[in-house]
């Protein structure tokens, strides 16, 4: 007779073992202090990825063609000796000593979700039955402190309509799966006040007719029928819910809640990250960065920019440049861009070609991402575009060697495995993959 | 006041908690096929369990049976009321005839045809084909009231008669070839929703249809499984008309392309020189004639009863809705890596499937009829844990609609209709709980994987909907039960057990439950206490998910 254990796929003891901490006998208040004393040890690594939905055009801010006809009417600005960026980007480029621009990127997909699944994943969408796990969640397993009181993976203000899938721990499982705050599902971006709700935890606080010793009694009463269920039915849907109620009453009860209220920051320090949700989004970065979590997204949208280019690049970087620029700086001030690693990108570039209406459309052919601070080595561009920018004519850099390139500067193995939903396992970064340790410190 | 009283009644028949008890068989006297269906079911099962020392877990009793069958059929958790009646029905039959009984109702059609859709239409749970999806699950609701055979729904989708506008390169547009027939004005949606693409609309035949995944083989030969690059091509070429620009559209710039003459059943492959002709997957073709399209002679060729995969498929699919793993499973990705778990089973299910005229309320009743499906949920041996040998019922997350109907059916919250209507998993409005329940839990995962996130346990915790339903102020059922009068505490508490989970409490959860009410709780009061108890019921797993 097989044992019980020997019946359970990999995936589902990847799962064992990742929540027995979470449901083991010591209960939650034992754990959070353990989760404090765990926060004391190391300087933590933090990635923050400044996610530019709809497909940014790299072409107008980081390899510009001036003077060719795709070039448009920027001018360039310099960042580091030699690197010259967009104008549209003066707070960035004060820290272009941290920043390492990679012009040859040469991706696959020119399709929103195919792309988003590609560039967040590493993977092309549908291959095989497998749920690949987004870099987030990546991240979350490798860096994350399975018993800190924040989850390790914080999406803000995400545009999951192109490919919900891309944003998901995949076959990692819901203890990899990001806390978002702040979804952003129809185009229709809070202002004022809203940023501030929608950038908080939806329904942390405990509702005010309920008391915090009837809080507690109902969550032991809770804790007893999780178990006496579980007990009889073991599989990942009753494992995840006892997670997620762990999880979420960690953060209920942790001051690390708090994080989320940004109105107790300075109106000059919100002001210098702009008063929109990319702004105050990256703010909130900082905030959790701060806390140790090892991986922040932040989404900008809007970049589809098929018509009238231009002026919305210039209006995008305008609300891009306020924001990651404060970024650096606060990071920088506090000591912690050694540790941090940014990265900036979106699911493809656009057309070099302006099109009839001066707009651009889809390219993955030939653009740029960049990598920053944390184990980069700033101050450069690798890879090179022709003079058209249609074409990379050095260093191409596919979508899997940029990720690795990520996991070298995180201190990441990018060559270990994870058991697959189906059972194969999968690397971090799947083959083919050649970093561009060009830019790795 | 009313609701008072509705709710009274309703409970006051209240007694004992209820126990498991052993259903009695339910033979019928004439030959019906649902009874062939299950003992076929019931045949191979009991043989695979013989020849692996597989012991089946306990069978479900009426409580476990009742919910579940509940949110299988109609999508939502049962009443007190209809639990109460089930339980104290003492017919033999009543199982099967609660099945049938269920299959009558609206909830049944809604329910079959929102899963359908989210199974074959994923593509429109979240994105901008959400109004496709929309009108092809109205389309679904009716074929799944009327039980029109499963055969003559694929035929239906895949023999509409269209007109494509690709003028613009961004965007097909598919229109009915006759503006006033109205099922391929709805239908034209599923062509829409797959971009209006010949080879999407190829995987989405194979996939759906024929139960083979074939999308990996679009771009190279199937890395696992033997199809190579040109069979998909050929199989996309019975769509090929999809790439004709055949109609004009109000506002698109220039004239039409003149159509290509004669059939459009050729394809090329992009980046190759290579054309291809339409070829059924088993690399047989058809007698091509002028008068029939490629797309009448892919449904021909699916729903002959000599088809290999189409009664198999469509069989194997309905199997997984009620046990949450295909026989073959995943459903669309068999292989020789991947093979059935109970191959003849499932030829022999297609085949009686097929015998029964593609009948799914047949299927339906056969599936729910047999063993397998009778059996609970709990282990009580190791060799039950592999679910696809189907010794136990598998754990399944609910949908988002199925989660927010059993809220509703076990709070008693009263909902304005424009809400219940409300279907889309996005744009959660600020006073509508229904959106805010589908937007938050809206999900692409397999119902067997069904993943719990911090934010939808906080919703529960503390949202306030939860927050309303589970107060005495506000909650109907919960004010219902605390007001009865005379009743004991124990009654009370039991019957929130049956609201929340269709059966009373353990002695035991009686017990840790009751006395915790009887000492008010935290605070010392009564009501606030069977509050807390409720409140716990509905974020327990049990409530949460089918079992």
């Amino acid at each position: 007779m097989p044992s019980l254990d020997s019946l359970l796929s990999r995936r589902q003891l990847l799962r064992v073992g990742a929540v027995s901490t979470a449901v083991s006998m010591s209960g939650w208040m034992g754990r959070l202090a353990a989760a404090a004393e765990d926060a004391k040890k190391k300087p933590k690594r933090s990635c923050v990825l400044l996610w530019m939905n709809g497909g940014p055009s790299t072409i107008d801010l980081w390899d510009l063609k001036v003077g060719h006809e795709n070039g448009g009417p920027y001018k360039e600005i310099e960042a580091a000796p030699g690197l010259m960026i967009g104008e549209h980007l003066p707070k960035i480029a004060r820290h272009g000593d941290r920043l390492a621009v990679l012009r040859g990127m040469s991706t696959k997909e020119g399709d929103h979700g195919r792309g988003t699944y590609l560039m967040r994943t590493g993977q092309l969408p549908g291959a095989a039955g497998i749920q690949y796990p987004s870099v987030g969640a990546l991240v979350s397993k490798e860096l994350g402190d399975p018993a800190a009181e924040l989850p390790n993976f914080i999406s803000i203000a995400p545009q999951r309509f192109f490919s919900q899938e891309a944003f998901g721990p995949g076959f990692l499982g819901p203890v990899h799966a990001p806390l978002v705050v702040g979804e952003n599902q129809n185009f229709n971006n809070p202002n004022g006040n809203g940023i501030d709700d929608a950038l908080k935890v939806a329904d942390l606080e405990r509702p005010r007719a309920i008391d915090e010793a009837t809080a507690a009694a109902r969550l032991d009463l809770l804790r007893g029928m999780q178990e006496d269920f579980a007990a009889g039915r073991p599989g990942p849907v009753a494992r995840s819910h006892a997670a997620a109620y762990d999880r979420a009453v960690r953060l209920m009860k942790s001051e690390g809640g708090k994080v989320f209220d940004l109105t107790t920051e300075k109106a000059e320090t919100r002001d210098k990250y702009g008063r929109n949700l990319f702004g105050q989004g990256c703010l909130l970065a900082r905030r959790l960065v701060e806390k140790g979590v090892p991986f922040v997204e932040v989404t900008l949208g809007n970049w589809d920019t098929h018509g009238n280019n231009f002026e919305l690049v210039k209006n995008l970087c305008g609300t891009l440049d306020a924001a990651w620029g404060a970024l650096m700086d606060d990071l920088k001030d506090r000591g912690l861009l050694d540790t941090t690693t940014v990265v900036w990108m979106g699911e493809f570039g656009r057309t070099p070609k302006i099109n009839q209406g001066r707009g651009r459309d889809h390219y993955p052919n030939a653009w740029s991402t960049v990598l920053a601070g944390g184990g980069i080595k700033g101050g450069q561009a690798v890879g090179k575009t022709s003079k058209d920018g249609t074409t990379v004519e050095e260093r191409p850099t596919a979508t899997r060697d940029m990720l690795a390139t990520l996991c070298l500067a995180l201190g990441i193995d990018y060559e270990k495995t994870n058991p697959s939903n189906v059972g194969r396992p999968i690397r971090i970064v799947d083959k083919p993959c050649d970093p561009v340790t060009e830019v790795v410190a | 006041m009313s609701a008072f009283i509705r709710a009274a009644v309703a409970l006051a028949a209240l007694a004992a908690p209820a126990t498991a008890a052993e259903p009695a068989p339910a033979p019928k006297p004439k030959a019906d096929p649902a009874d062939a269906i299950a003992a076929l079911i019931d045949r191979h099962l009991a043989a695979d369990w013989a020849a692996r020392g597989v012991r089946p877990a306990d069978p479900a009793g009426d409580a476990e049976f009742v919910r579940r069958v509940y949110l299988d059929l109609v999508g939502r958790a049962p009443k007190v009321a209809e639990t109460r009646a089930f339980l104290d029905d003492p017919s033999p039959n009543k199982r099967a005839a609660l099945v049938d009984r269920l299959m009558t109702l609206p909830g049944y059609a809604g329910h079959l045809a929102a899963v359908t859709r989210a199974a074959w239409l994923p593509q429109t749970m979240t994105n901008q084909f959400a109004n496709a999806g929309f009108q092809f699950e109205n389309w679904l609701r009716t074929r799944f009231r009327d039980n029109t055979p499963a055969d003559e729904v694929v035929r239906r989708i895949l023999t509409i008669r269209f007109t494509v506008n690709a003028q613009n390169r961004q965007f097909r547009f598919v229109q009915p070839a006759d503006p006033t027939d109205p099922e391929a004005a709805t239908l034209v949606g599923f062509y829409q929703a797959n971009e209006a693409r010949a080879e999407n609309l190829g995987s989405a035949a194979s996939r759906l249809f024929v139960g083979v995944k074939l999308e990996c083989a679009q771009c190279h030969d199937h890395p696992f499984a033997p199809y190579t690059r040109e069979q998909f091509w050929e199989f996309a070429a019975f769509f090929a008309e999809l790439n004709e620009t055949t109609a004009p559209r109000p506002g698109a710039v220039g004239p039409p392309a003149p159509p290509r003459p004669g059939l459009k059943n050729t394809l090329g492959i992009p980046n190759t020189d290579k054309t291809v002709e339409a070829r059924f997957f088993d690399g047989t073709s058809p007698e091509w004639t002028a008068d029939r399209s490629p797309r009448q002679e892919l449904a021909d060729w699916l729903t002959r009863r000599d088809n290999p995969f189409f009664a198999k498929n469509m069989a194997n699919r309905m199997w997984a809705h009620f046990f949450g793993f295909g026989i073959q499973d995943p459903v669309d990705e068999p292989g020789a890596d991947n093979p059935p778990s109970h191959p003849q089973l499932l030829e022999d299910l297609g085949r009686a499937f097929a015998a029964a005229g593609f009948d799914n309320r047949a299927l339906i009743r056969g599936i729910t009829r047999s063993k397998a499906y009778g059996l609970s949920s709990k282990l009580t041996h190791p060799s039950q844990a592999d679910p696809r040998r189907f010794a136990r019922m598998s754990l399944k997350g609910l949908t988002p609609a199925q989660l927010f109907d059993s809220l509703v059916a076990a709070t008693g919250h009263r909902e304005p209709g424009y809400m219940r209507d409300y279907r889309f998993g996005f744009n959660a409005q600020p006073d509508n709980p229904r959106s805010q329940f589908l937007t938050r839990f809206a999900t692409n995962e397999r119902v067997t994987e069904a993943s719990t996130t911090i934010l939808q346990a906080l919703m529960l915790m503390n949202g306030r909907f939860v927050t309303d339903v589970t107060s005495i102020e506000k909650g109907e059922v919960l004010g219902a039960i605390a007001d009865v009068p005379g009743w004991s505490t124990e009654q009370r508490v039991s019957a929130l057990f049956l609201a929340a989970f269709a059966r009373g409490p353990a002695p035991e959860e009686l017990e840790v439950f009751a006395s915790y009410v009887d000492r008010g709780g935290a605070t010392g009061d009564k009501k606030k206490a069977l509050a807390d108890v409720f409140w716990v019921l509905l974020n327990s797993p049990e409530f949460l998910f089918n079992h």
